[in-house]
């Protein structure tokens, strides 16, 4: 499950309909379409890949600026994912939670990320941040901390782009969950905090998980806004997304490719991981 | 079956859409004809200036209206484009073995240098060093790159092109005796390594390696001398240090056959081309920066050759800008010094080339 | 879970925090780039507009966005109804791999097109240019928005009853009309999100689309590689103005995926 679930079970019914005619024509062009867009590009990244044989394949992931391209795209990643699993539950608790001027139109801006062009979000983190900004220059010079060019600049971008993710998957169950239980917890005495820790959250354990997962496999992939804003020195400031690029500028096919299949597993595997969570807890 | 009608309509619908981008062409007007100029990153400003330059000329000399589109990206990457597809007519590039990969991709014959007084060279630059205003790290020359601490910015080798001329400059001059610690072939290897220590980001073409120093990033940058007078140009601040020995970057230029025949568009393409080394085409380069390579503008610039012919004096509707000055550096070789790009590149360059196994190498901070 | 009034400090604190991570992570980058786009004033942002390449850049941005969003409205809503209504063997493979664009770098996506449609492709077309041409930007941005549609409206298929679509069958309805009347309203809320995702994902593409166009200026140069080029010509009122634009466009989309949503919710209740 990748775009955000907008309804929630309602009791699915599982219906399914021995094929007649017109539902083999409806198939034929579903897969079709499937297979045009989705599976030859896949094919054709795995041929150039290995093209080389097996082992070529191998050489060009263990290189040292890929495995280091690779770590570097699983470690900011996995920053991002930590920080905006804390902010995204903290978001979607104060937005179901209380009243406060402006929150509709905050509950609005919420999804911006996945409105705006990602080009667009490392272009405006440059002009915010960037080195020539006082800001840029504030920490540069006062702090020797370099924000863009360079890792933090990297899980900047990551967590705009992933920002909506934990939210708006917590934010429905927090919608739904019965009031009685936390009331009925106050009343026997138990604080905010206690309430949140027993009742709450692991209600939305599930969901926190989730989001997250998703919100980290999609910035595995993100390269609009990396390419602005990360700096490009191999085995130091590449992400994988920024190195399958620059071998593709360069030429090196079977390198791009290689690189392109690694990520590509581990985003999926984790996806296909969120859809079986997804599909337990329906059962 | 209504579903299937649906469908089809779609289909089709679909179809007569994607043929309609076979005529998606941009606008050209009746008696037009349309070129596309595939360039490298560098030169834009120049080939903006060169262009309505060529299309006036063009109208006066055949009373028809040319429609340039232009392409500028990193010399290698446009140069695999255009073997990948991309149809261009004339292909501007920066180091010759980008046009030497379209020569053995069979899009740009064997003999496009001959006969040419230019061997197929189109302008030229030096490979150079810029600072901050006022110098703050007292950068003089190569050997002060390989200081410990410095942030030096250079583009990446393996898609640039320019790139490649940064540090074949820094090698040469390394080779020729010219950096004071690190003479000879072991003195190369060591100045590389300690370069390769200092460099900062490895942007992926000349041009944004250049605007990353501008935003701020690094102390000094490996370029050429005509990026750091489009910087100026444009208003930016920096000064230049030109080191006692560096290399001279000679930028080609060539039609492709095999596009041009396609098109038909044969005709402007080589006058186009020919129009480069004209006067006024050369004195836009030299505005932007790049030192020409016609002698009549050599000589207005104030780089006279032993063997310069004489001067006509052309027409020339192009000021030169007295703001710009080529100096004369100390030791100035070329890609000779290395036998040849195919050398260079092995050497350098390669899958195990000294460079790419010092960048292997650099691990971390 | 009730909706109350902040009382305590620790809830007004918490809203605090969370404004201003929004804050900070959003609006201050908004306002950037308008600062930014209007550093010289307002004359040189209208210039911006004026210039026909950048103007082509938009055309060849909305018209290509507008086409691969019925492309994959069209055919992602069969591809939905075939996943949830079908079966056959591999159908959870096929559902799997609806993720791919997703998490799938766009820079290799259009590369891919080359390999399939360059010079030396496995299908290089004899009639027309696909790649370093529109037709390949195109491809491009109906592969990296595929999953939009499908994903949004699958679980709404899934969860209708058949009671409805039933009754229709008995009296006599055709399996169109039956679609048209009765499903189809159902799920056309779901649908429209999934398009406006999907037109959202199409125009801010850049990474496919800047290898696979060749970045011809006032050809092939859709919005976002202008802004990309721009910002590499010096020319930051360009780039930032462009970008301002892009934005907006953005809001206005996100208007329309805010109301949307809060139909669907609605419905779901």
């Amino acid at each position: 499950m990748t775009g955000l679930p907008l309804s929630y079970d309602v009791g699915s019914v599982k219906r399914t309909q021995s094929p007649t005619y017109g539902v083999w024509g409806l198939r034929f062009v579903a897969l079709s379409y499937l297979v045009l867009f989705i599976v030859v590009p896949l094919v054709v990244i795995q041929v150039q890949g290995v093209r080389y044989g097996l082992d070529v394949f191998w050489q060009s992931v263990v290189r040292p600026e890929a495995l280091s391209a690779i770590t570097l795209s699983v470690y900011t990643s996995a920053i991002m994912a930590v920080i905006n699993t804390v902010a995204g539950t903290l978001t979607a608790y104060v937005l179901v939670r209380y009243k406060f001027p402006g929150k509709r139109l905050f509950n609005t801006l919420i999804d911006l990320p996945f409105a705006i062009p990602t080009l667009v979000i490392g272009v405006m983190l440059v002009v915010l941040y960037g080195p020539q900004t006082a800001i840029g220059k504030f920490f540069t010079s006062e702090l020797n901390f370099r924000i863009l060019f360079a890792t933090p600049g990297i899980v900047m971008a990551l967590l705009f782009v992933g920002y909506p993710f934990v939210i708006r998957t917590v934010q429905p169950v927090l919608l739904q969950m019965d009031a009685s239980q936390s009331e009925a917890a106050q009343t026997i005495g138990a604080g905010a905090w206690t309430t949140f820790r027993r009742i709450i959250f692991p209600a939305i354990r599930p969901a926190i998980v989730t989001g997250a997962l998703l919100s980290f496999a999609r910035s595995l992939g993100e390269f609009g806004s990396v390419i602005v804003v990360a700096g490009n020195i191999p085995m130091r400031s590449q992400t994988a997304t920024v190195y399958i690029y620059t071998q593709v500028e360069a030429g090196n096919m079977q390198a791009a490719s290689s690189v392109s299949m690694v990520l590509l597993l581990i985003a999926f595997s984790i996806t296909v991981g969120v859809d079986l969570l997804q599909w337990r807890r329906h059962a | 079956m209504p579903g299937i009608r649906f469908i089809l309509f779609t289909l089709v619908t679909t179809i007569v859409i994607v043929l309609a981008f076979t005529v998606f062409q941009p606008a050209a007007a009746q008696d037009s004809i349309t070129l596309t100029l595939a360039g490298y990153a560098v030169p834009r400003e120049a080939y903006g200036d060169i262009i309505p330059l060529f299309q006036a000329y063009w109208r006066e000399q055949t009373g028809q209206t040319v429609n340039i589109l232009e392409s500028y990206q990193a010399s290698g990457a446009q140069s695999r484009a255009v073997a990948g597809g991309f149809e261009a007519d004339v292909v501007a590039l920066s180091i010759e073995p980008d046009i030497t990969r379209l020569v053995d991709a069979g899009l740009v014959s064997a003999d496009w240098k001959d006969d040419n007084a230019y061997q197929g060279f189109a302008a030229q630059s030096l490979v150079v060093l810029a600072v901050r205003p006022e110098n703050p790290r007292g950068i003089a020359d190569w050997a002060d790159l390989a200081q410990e601490g410095l942030e030096v910015i250079t583009p990446d080798p393996a898609t640039s092109g320019g790139a490649q001329w940064n540090i074949l400059g820094a090698a040469g001059a390394a080779q020729r005796g010219f950096i004071p610690g690190y003479e000879g072939g072991d003195g190369v290897t060591a100045f590389l390594t300690a370069l390769v220590g200092n460099i900062a980001v490895l942007d992926r073409d000349g041009r944004e390696s250049f605007l990353t120093f501008e935003r701020g990033i690094g102390d000094v940058a490996i370029t050429y001398e005509n990026e750091v007078y489009a910087g100026l140009l444009a208003g930016r601040e920096y000064s230049i240090v030109y080191p006692t020995s560096t290399i001279l970057i000679e930028n080609p230029i060539a039609v492709v056959d095999t596009y041009v025949d396609l098109h038909g568009t044969r005709e402007v393409a080589e006058a186009f081309v020919q129009f480069v080394w004209s006067a006024d085409a050369q004195r836009a380069f030299a505005n932007h920066g790049f030192r020409p390579v016609n002698p009549t503008v050599r000589a207005e610039v104030g780089l006279v050759d032993a063997e310069s012919e004489a001067t006509e004096e052309a027409p020339s509707t192009v000021e030169l800008n007295p703001e710009i000055t080529f100096p004369t550096v100390q030791d100035q070789f070329t890609i000779a010094e290395f036998g040849g790009w195919g050398e260079a590149r092995a050497i350098y360059f390669g899958e195990q080339g000294l460079f790419t196994q010092i960048i292997s190498q650099s691990q971390g901070g | 879970m009730r909706e109350i009034s902040p009382r305590s400090p620790v809830a007004i604190v918490l809203i605090i925090v969370v404004v201003a991570y929004a804050g900070l992570l959003f609006i201050a980058p908004l306002v950037a780039i308008l600062q930014g786009a209007f550093a010289d004033g307002l004359e040189p942002v209208l210039a911006v507009f004026t210039d026909p390449r950048v103007q082509h850049a938009f055309q060849v941005t909305l018209i290509l966005s507008l086409i691969a969003t019925a492309i994959n409205a069209v055919f992602g809503l069969i591809a939905a109804w075939v996943l949830v209504r079908g079966k056959f063997r591999g159908k959870k493979l096929f559902d799997a791999l609806v993720d791919i664009p997703f998490v799938f770098s766009p820079v290799i996506a259009g590369y891919a097109l080359i390999v399939l449609f360059g010079r030396d492709g496995w299908l290089a077309p004899p009639i027309f240019s696909i790649v370093f041409a529109l037709p390949g930007i195109l491809l491009a941005k109906v592969f990296v928005s595929v999953p939009f549609v499908i994903r949004e409206v699958q679980p709404v298929l899934d969860a209708l009853t058949p009671e409805q679509e039933e009754a229709a069958y008995t009296i006599g309805a055709t399996r169109f009309t039956t679609f048209r009347r009765v499903i189809l309203p159902e799920i056309w809320t779901a649908l429209l999100y999934g398009i406006v995702l999907t037109f959202a994902r199409a125009i801010g593409e850049f990474g496919a689309v800047s290898v696979v166009s060749g970045n011809i200026e006032g050809y092939t140069e859709t919005a976002t590689s202008f802004v990309f080029r721009a910002l590499n010509d010096r020319n930051d009122v360009g780039g930032y103005s462009v970008s301002v634009v892009l934005c907006l466009i953005s809001l206005v989309i996100l208007v329309l995926m805010s109301f949307l949503r809060g139909r669907i919710v609605r419905r779901g209740n």
